[in-house]
């Protein structure tokens, strides 16, 4: 059994060894492939140096593109499992290899990391705070994603998963590059793979900053009710190919 | 066809001749811009159909005044101005949301094109990372947790 764990990296240059260290410590099996999505900085050298593969796409394409580019190389390269976790030290690797643990144990196909799963441990836990804005979209956008497809959904958003390869071979033809998280969820649901939240804790982030502002978060939450609006109307099941 | 009821009709849309001629003057100069820009490679031709449609559709109207009066009756509208604005406006909001559509096939192409380069060159680095220290780069089974 072949895993690769891969992370989508964007000007992450701070954080990124950090994070691969952590994954190879958790996951010692796996296979790292850092997806370094058009970084200005020395994201690429930094995770070379530490001795992953990395990819690195030309220009900037967003998070979905280079989410999608992950999965073409697990399914390219025939890895049987991939997850993907952040590069900014949101996601505990550790947490990553419990969601590894569903998909290898064939429990599901895809496996989301939440941070809201457990509303107690969330209240309790000290780690990860969201801002005002922040929870009014996750409210908004558990709702529908929730109506959407039938199943309940705390963590939309959440860039932590783990997957097999019908996964693979469904998020490598088709990944919004816009609305990455979230359509891919209905996605996945819609063609009939077994989707499934697992409890997680994160952290806050070690770099960086969120980018929304209260405006952006109106905006993006219209955006995303759109694309799952437009998601409805695709078709179920067409191309879930084996 | 026969456009003399056409031509008859030309008085009630008051058209002088001299807009007339200028109206098919920049047709045809629309036309030719069209053909050196297609002649100098910036447009390629399966692009330019659609603008050497509305450069005809120009010429016509500047031809021949009483076809607006014709689509605009056809149209159920009174006034012939509202008429050709309707239609420019649609054409133009139809051509918009074609190039949408062109520019959102090519964004995925681009997409995929980086990302295939990308790939490339990460199997590359795998591959010498193999040869290279002799090292397997793949691990043996991973233990689920």
């Amino acid at each position: 059994m072949r895993t690769l764990v891969f992370i989508p990296a964007w000007n992450e240059e701070a954080s990124v060894s950090s994070v691969i260290a952590d994954v190879r410590a958790h996951i010692p099996g796996a296979d790292v492939l850092v997806v370094d999505d058009g970084s200005t900085d020395g994201t690429a050298a930094t995770a070379r140096a530490s001795g992953v593969l990395v990819a690195s796409l030309p220009f900037n394409q967003g998070l979905g593109a280079a989410l999608q580019t992950g999965y073409l190389y697990a399914l390219r390269e025939g890895y049987d499992f991939c997850a993907h976790l952040d590069a900014d030290g949101q996601h505990p690797a550790a947490e990553v290899a419990r969601l590894l643990a569903e998909v290898e144990a064939d429990r599901a196909d895809l496996v989301i990391g939440s941070r809201y799963r457990d509303p107690d441990a969330a209240a309790q836990s000290d780690d990860y705070k969201p801002t005002f804005s922040r929870r009014i979209g996750i409210g908004v956008f558990r709702f529908f994603l929730t109506l959407a497809t039938r199943q309940r959904f705390t963590d939309t958003t959440s860039g932590m998963r783990a997957a097999n390869r019908r996964v693979m071979s469904l998020f490598s033809a088709h990944y919004s590059p816009d609305f990455a998280e979230i359509e891919s969820l209905q996605l996945a649901v819609r063609q009939g793979l077994r989707v499934e939240e697992v409890s997680v804790r994160m952290l806050e982030r070690t770099g960086g900053s969120s980018f929304l502002t209260p405006l952006r978060s109106a905006f993006f939450i219209f955006k995303g009710l759109v694309v799952l609006l437009v998601g409805q109307f695709r078709p179920r099941r067409a191309e879930a190919e084996q | 066809m026969s456009f003399l009821p056409f031509a008859a009709a030309a008085d009630t849309v008051r058209l002088t001749s001299q807009t007339r001629i200028l109206a098919a003057i920049l047709a045809i100069a629309f036309m030719l811009l069209i053909l050196e820009l297609i002649r100098r490679d910036r447009l390629q031709e399966r692009y330019s159909v659609i603008w050497f449609v509305a450069g005809l559709g120009m010429l016509a109207g500047a031809a021949f005044p009483g076809l607006l009066q014709v689509v605009a009756d056809a149209m159920g509208v009174r006034d012939t101005n509202v008429a050709l604005f309707s239609i420019v406006l649609f054409f133009l909001l139809g051509l918009a949301l074609n190039f949408s559509v062109i520019m959102s096939r090519q964004a995925a192409q681009i997409t995929r094109l980086a990302q295939e380069r990308a790939l490339e060159k990460a199997r590359q680095q795998s591959d010498e990372d193999r040869n290279g220290n002799g090292a397997s780069a793949r691990e043996g089974e991973r233990q689920s947790s």
